[in-house]
């Protein structure tokens, strides 16, 4: 099997000379399909860093990315546009709905920039917040739902678009344990019933203990890559 | 695009009421900016129009002909005949409203107290209430009978200089046929209300009266007309000029050519103050959207790594600034409607009537809509505004995605 994303050699230096800030050291990685991965470490190891690269967002100093076979360097902000809405999902930590869209329109829209029919669309919301466990909230606003249930959205958008993968950076930072665990359950849940590629930077020992990969960062480099029978 | 379009109108409008206290700056800026050029424009060409009807009603008329070389020498040696056939009947023609024929020879007018000098003006009586407002403007007395009333109507701004009134006598004295000076004594009949330049200079009298003072066999100085229509004015007075090849014709744009600046030099001024509220309102649409871009920086970023191109973060925001900016200008419309409305019964500047008899205005200045106007200046700060605000619009769709999750460490 294939993995959906590889990276070779990876490396991203911040500023120049001596106010240099190497944030990845020649990183190598491969994510395979259907891999519910966390990426942890210490603040400053390179999570974020790594998830921005892998996730189209930020370009590398040295080094490649492939996402699904596909090779990010030297393609257009326009082609990157399409990878990102065709290929990753983003989780963030702080949820980031669009606050003036209902929950539905906010999954909703992910689907409207990929051109899918109006129809469509709104049935694959609606399915989509029924699998993250909120039916009947559909026209509720962010502003009007719990930081769990922001985060349920989140998922859903992410998801919604049926990704290669889904890069999800901190997504319990901002939320209790009862709404953690339960966002766990929902990624693993999700992984276990689509095959849904999971990469999660993370702090949160919960969320460490129900990936089946743990990658542990350390200085911009991987420190340990190992598999567990979660 | 339709479908991305239904998608885009809501979402911008609903981004619009994020911050409504921005929002409502802005439109009242835009607001504000369109009514004062509608208002501006309205009031402008009111009293543009107000200053010209007043200023051809006084004694201009639409036009004048003369003998050539009076315009340069306006005596009693450059006098023509009275109209011949031929000119009368191109006098007759449907375009041409009225006409009238006058002896204006200068003079000086002397009462027992003072010498003053003044332009005496024979008229037909008659005919000159059709052409002229000064019959209209009796202030004390009455207006000449007939061409033969051998009588003075007098402004009152020279009634007072030469503390002279009704009932008493003035003597005018102008040269006569001979190249001697004709002297005659004349009562003064009635006292008129006009403009203070016009009250200090002209004398009225009947034009026969004033023909056989000063020793003329019906020889008359000008024949004033005045049009049905403004349009026909070019037209009417070539064809008068060819009715009258000996002549000189020439229109109110020629006789008065402050007149005619004003006139023609109105939708520059009109233009200017476009641009001077336009520049203002740019700078507030550019500030407030550019704070409105900095606020959501972390919000494109977020499209951006959800895939939205450039492109329709720029779309996205320049209909935001489209509906922002024509929401304004509906309301400064509205408003600029509502305030013309309110003042159609005329806007009454007697309170002013000096400074507005300096600048030849009447008194009370009556507004219309302009329909033109009310069309192609919205419609150009609309369009304009859009362009400024295209600025703010391309600095966030430039946003770097990577910003979204930067700012979430």
């Amino acid at each position: 099997m294939d993995p959906i994303v590889t990276c070779r050699g990876l490396s991203k230096t911040f500023g120049k000379g001596e106010l240099a800030v190497h944030a990845l050291r020649d990183v190598d990685l491969d994510i395979m399909p259907g891999d519910i991965a966390t990426l942890a470490g210490p603040s400053g190891s390179g999570k974020t860093t790594l998830l921005n690269m892998i996730g189209a967002l930020d370009e590398p100093t040295s080094g490649e990315v492939s996402v699904d076979g596909l090779p990010l360097s030297g393609i257009s902000r326009s082609q990157l546009s399409d990878l990102r809405l065709s290929k990753i999902g983003f989780v963030f930590q702080s949820y980031n709905l669009i606050p003036v869209l209902s929950a539905r329109e906010n999954i909703e829209f992910v689907l409207q920039l990929q051109g899918v029919a109006a129809s469509e669309r709104h049935d694959r919301a609606m399915e989509a917040i029924k699998e993250v466990g909120l039916s009947g909230m559909e026209d509720r606003r962010p502003g009007k739902m719990s930081g769990g249930q922001q985060q349920r959205v989140a998922v859903a958008r992410a998801l919604v678009s049926r990704p290669t993968i889904v890069l999800a950076d901190e997504p319990t930072a901002n939320l209790d344990s009862k709404n953690a665990l339960e966002l766990v359950d929902l990624m693993r849940s999700l992984n276990r019933e689509h095959g849904t590629t999971f990469l999660i930077g993370t702090h949160d020992v919960r969320v460490m203990e129900q990936s089946m990969r743990h990658i542990e960062m350390v200085d911009g480099r991987i420190d340990s890559d190992a598999r567990s029978s979660a | 695009m339709i479908d991305g379009l239904k998608t885009m109108l809501p979402l911008a409008w609903r981004n619009l009421w994020r911050n409504p206290r921005r929002t409502g700056i802005t439109l009242i800026v835009v607001a504000i900016g369109v009514w004062s050029i509608l208002f501006f424009n309205a009031f402008m060409i009111a009293w543009a129009k107000s200053s010209k009807e007043t200023t051809l009603q006084l004694l201009l008329g639409s036009g004048q002909i003369h003998a050539e070389g009076y315009m340069d020498d306006p005596s009693i040696e450059t006098l023509m005949d009275p109209p011949d056939q031929n000119l009368t009947s191109a006098l007759e023609a449907p375009a041409v409203g009225d006409w009238t024929t006058r002896v204006v020879v200068p003079g000086v007018v002397q009462s027992e107290y003072k010498t003053l000098p003044a332009t005496i003006v024979g008229v037909d009586p008659t005919a000159e209430a059709r052409i002229s407002s000064i019959p209209g403007k009796i202030a004390e007395g009455r207006y000449l009978n007939s061409s033969d009333d051998d009588s003075a109507v007098l402004g009152l701004h020279m009634v007072e200089r030469l503390k002279t009134g009704l009932g008493r006598r003035v003597i005018l004295m102008s040269q006569n046929t001979e190249g001697g000076m004709s002297e005659q004594s004349f009562d003064v009949v009635g006292i008129y209300d006009a403009d203070k330049a016009t009250e200090s200079l002209y004398v009225f009298t009947g034009r026969a009266a004033s023909q056989m003072f000063l020793g003329l066999e019906g020889e008359i100085a000008q024949i004033v007309f005045v049009l049905q229509e403004e349009m026909a004015l070019e037209d009417t007075v070539a064809a008068l000029a060819e009715a009258a090849p000996a002549l000189d014709v020439r229109s109110w744009k020629d006789l008065n050519l402050f007149l005619a600046s004003m006139d023609s030099y109105m939708g520059v001024f009109i233009h200017v103050w476009l641009g001077i509220v336009f520049a203002l309102m740019a700078i507030g649409i550019v500030n407030t959207q550019l704070m409105a871009v900095f606020e959501r920086t972390q919000e494109f970023g977020l499209l951006r790594a959800l895939g939205m191109k450039p492109r329709r973060v720029l779309m996205m925001v320049t209909i935001e600034n489209a509906l922002l900016i024509g929401v304004g200008v509906l309301l400064g419309m509205v408003l600029a409607a509502v305030t013309i409305w309110s003042v159609s019964d005329g806007i009454d500047f007697s309170a002013f009537a000096r400074a507005m008899e300096m600048v030849q205005t009447g008194e009370i200045i009556y507004l219309d809509y302009e329909p033109d106007a009310f069309i192609l200046f919205p419609g150009l700060i609309w369009l304009l505004g859009i362009l400024v605000a295209l600025w703010p619009a391309r600095r966030a769709s430039k946003c770097r995605p990577v910003e979204a999750m930067r700012r979430e460490t």
